[in-house]
């Protein structure tokens, strides 16, 4: 440590000691893995050309993957006793643990399984569900996704643990505003939360989000930070008299969230505020490649604790995906081969998507935008 | 809003429900700590969120620190502290390390850890009185907190060569160099960018660190096809467990052949588009191919002004020392002029729209090997402002052009 305290915390403490943190029997094999093999699902082995084997157990962690210490020292225990003393937290919220045989993995699963938490994932099954932290803990969340992932979560977990088994992998990920903080849209089914309607402004707050009033008076309107936010144009300041107020004009409003992430200032009204329900991104290489999700529903209402509406729809996916998809088929390639409007007609959707298609507003302020680029065709593309 | 007493009764019924099914709940976990479980419920029964943002201090640590309050239509109110918190390399858990998390967030924070966010990060819950001693105590555990607003944030890598036959680098390596250059700790430190810049490092195309949505992301790739084994492709074969028609037929590429009077699989290099497809299936029978390089894609992300995008790929670098360190220094090269014109809250992504790659590019002063072809679809509208200069040099090339002829 040095003597200077602001120094020295500005120099952060990254634990990126491969020596210190790997654990050994990984560290012994480290880039010498020469062939996997899956024993069901939730479980796979590593095999190393030294002749060691790891085999990995993944667990599915609540959603958000949120533990309580007690919970997570069970783990440990389990990982200390079962495994090499080792686990892994996964992009996808699951936890893994590892161990050296196949026996001992058998054995993590029926551990866990015994606390309540379901070992699966790998091979053409349910990987995880992705939430973001919602009403749990932030400010601008306009639906619970938490929530909504336990509700998907207890409809969708015999695809994860492969009692009931997929055309390929299948991701979700549920984000409480269109932020999309759980990971965004390029993902198999991803539900994002929606104002359904343009936010109101709560005056009395709006003064921590615009520069003092003398300021204000002189400086130009494209120069005031909550008005550079706002993508379309939608909020704009009307000068009457000595007096500056921020406005709103619904008609450009798009609905993108950014006035409330940057300022608190902007409510929704939870009689508006809905789910879109996005199909057919992914992330991987795979098959043709990845791609941004596609709006499926634009809104559905999200009425807690269950959620029967967006459930609903995300059952409807997977059972027309099941039934005419092919084996090893993502999601997104089934969408491609079968083309997206017949997609739309076999999920049953095709009365009410000609209605979303129908709305022009989207379309004139975002081309008032993007004229310049290539971004409009892939914009036109999406919706 | 009901009064005080139903909103409550109301919120302990939803939650409830919450425990019951069979996928693990985030309520019974929330149950077993200090967590203020009714100010959630109540957002629940409201439908609206029930955090406003809070404030909370902690001295010279500028990023990874949030705070919230309850709204003031909470019934007994409370508040909500949480650190991001720097996670291992590839994300590895020892059990010592583990039970380190598990004391500290028991006896400083309220007994509730996040494992992972999307950022890559883990984070922590506690109150704001232990804030200062948390800090101390994490980083007296080899980790600190960081990572959040305009700033740099968690870099993220893919678990690579320690867990996986597929990494095409060592993305854990180049995780823990980038950690290392002073730079790059105090851009994660302070957040002084337009928005935020997230880096993500994959080993292989199937790219498990999502790094073709990072403001700047780095795949292992090959160059050209992959590498069979005949020999043993021929006994995958007779085992059942490869079926060679197949695969020609599913590659994405269309670049397989199966001979079947020779029984050789031959792979067209110039066709493959590097979607593993092959790999996955006949594994070790098949292995990427021995010219590794590592593919830099930027601009990519979810929030900004104009939406969801993935990243422009722009070149490789080679995946040795010289690659790494010329890695961090391409971070810098992007940032500069997106730092010093984009306005605020533009993600570099935003800026590179606003701009056009080609442009950025230049302005950054990128230059990579195998960088494609830059420039984009022209415009279906064909009216446009244009300044004299641009008009300018449209004449000047058709000059030219008239010259040549």
């Amino acid at each position: 440590m040095t003597a200077d305290p602001k120094a020295a915390r500005l120099q952060k403490v990254f634990p990126v000691d491969l020596d210190k943190f790997l654990p050994d029997i990984i560290k012994r094999n480290y880039g010498k893995w020469v062939d996997r093999r899956f024993h069901g699902y939730g479980i796979i082995e590593h095999i190393s050309e030294t002749g060691e084997r790891v085999f990995t157990v993944k667990v599915a962690m609540p959603p958000n993957a949120r533990l309580s210490a007690d919970t997570l020292e069970q783990f440990a225990d389990i990982a200390d006793k079962l495994g090499v003393g080792a686990m892994r937290v996964t992009m996808a919220g699951n936890l893994e643990i590892l161990t050296d045989s196949l026996d001992k993995a058998l054995k993590i699963k029926e551990a866990v399984e015994r606390m309540g938490f379901p070992v699966g994932g790998w091979g053409p099954t349910m990987w995880g569900i992705n939430s973001c932290t919602a009403y749990l803990t932030c400010t601008t969340a306009v639906v619970d996704s938490p929530s909504i992932s336990k509700a998907l979560g207890d409809a969708l977990k015999p695809y994860f643990t492969g009692e009931a088994t997929l055309p390929a992998k299948l991701r979700v990920f549920v984000s409480g505003c269109p932020a999309m903080c759980a990971g965004g849209s390029a993902m198999d089914i991803v539900i994002v939360g929606q104002w359904g309607a343009p936010p109101k402004i709560r005056e009395e707050a709006l003064g921590n989000c615009l520069p003092p009033k003398r300021v204000l008076e002189k400086v130009q309107e494209s120069q005031v930070f909550i008005v550079q936010v706002c993508p379309t144009g939608a909020l704009s300041l009307r000068r009457e008299g000595d007096k500056v107020r921020l406005v709103l004009m619904p008609e450009k409003c798009i609905n993108c969230a950014r006035c409330k992430e940057n300022c608190d200032a902007f409510d929704y009204d939870p009689e508006n505020v809905g789910v879109a329900v996005l199909v057919g991104g992914k992330m991987s290489n795979t098959g043709r490649g990845p791609r941004l999700g596609r709006v499926l529903v634009p809104w559905l209402p999200a009425i807690p604790p269950r959620y029967e509406e967006i459930v609903t729809v995300v059952r409807r996916v997977v059972d027309v995906w099941r039934e005419h998809g092919q084996p090893g088929e993502r999601l997104a390639e089934f969408i491609d081969r079968v083309g997206w409007q017949r997609f739309v007609e076999m999920v049953g959707l095709d009365k009410v998507h000609a209605l979303y298609q129908k709305v022009p507003d989207y379309v004139r302020t975002y081309m008032h935008f993007r004229q310049r680029s290539d971004a409009w065709p892939r914009f036109r593309d999406g919706i | 809003m009901p009064p005080p007493e139903e909103l409550l009764k109301r919120a302990e019924e939803i939650l409830a429900e919450l425990e019951k099914g069979q996928w693990p709940s985030h309520v019974k976990e929330l149950r077993k700590t200090r967590y203020p479980l009714h100010i959630y419920g109540v957002g629940l029964v409201a439908r609206k969120s029930p955090w406003g943002p809070g404030a909370v201090t902690v001295k010279y640590v500028n990023t990874g620190v949030l705070s919230r309050w309850s709204r003031e239509w909470v019934p007994r109110g409370g508040e909500e502290t949480h650190f991001r918190v720097f996670h291992t390399p590839g994300k590895f858990w020892k059990t010592d390390f583990v039970r380190q998390i598990v004391k500290i967030s028991r006896e400083l924070g309220v007994g509730l850890i996040e494992l992972v966010g999307q950022t890559g990060a883990f984070v922590i819950n506690l109150t704001k009185d232990k804030a200062e001693e948390m800090v101390d105590a994490l980083r007296s555990i080899g980790t600190d907190v960081g990572g959040s607003g305009d700033a740099i944030r968690a870099l993220n890598a893919c678990v690579g060569p320690a867990l996986c036959e597929f990494a095409l680098f060592d993305t854990l390596r180049w995780f823990a160099e980038f950690h290392k250059d002073k730079r790059i700790n105090d851009a994660i430190a302070t957040p002084n960018f337009p928005y935020k810049f997230k880096i993500k490092i994959s080993g292989c195309p199937m790219d498990c660190a999502r790094a073709n949505r990072a403001d700047l992301g780095l795949i292992g790739v090959w160059e050209g096809a992959p590498e069979v084994d005949q020999e043993l492709l021929r006994r995958k074969i007779e085992a059942g467990e490869v079926d060679p028609e197949k695969l020609a037929a599913n590659c994405p590429s269309g670049a397989i052949t199966w001979d079947k009077e020779k029984r050789e699989l031959r792979i067209d290099g110039a066709r493959c588009k590097k979607s593993m497809h092959c790999i996955r299936a006949a594994f070790p029978a098949i292995k990427p191919g021995k010219r590794r390089k590592v593919a830099v894609v930027i601009g990519g992300g979810v929030k900004g002004r104009f939406g969801p995008k993935l990243g422009w790929f722009v070149g490789y670098l080679e995946p040795n020392e010289e690659g790494m360190r010329r890695a961090v220094d391409l971070v810098f090269k992007v940032i500069e002029p997106w730092d010093r014109e984009a306005q605020p809250k533009y993600r570099l992504g935003d800026y590179i729209m606003q701009q056009g790659i080609e442009t950025f590019v230049h302005k950054a002063g990128i230059k990579l090997e195998g960088m494609p072809p830059l420039a984009k679809t022209g415009d279906e509208v064909p009216y446009a402002v244009l300044s004299k200069e641009e008009r300018e040099a449209y004449l000047n090339l058709v000059r030219e052009l008239k010259g040549r002829a």
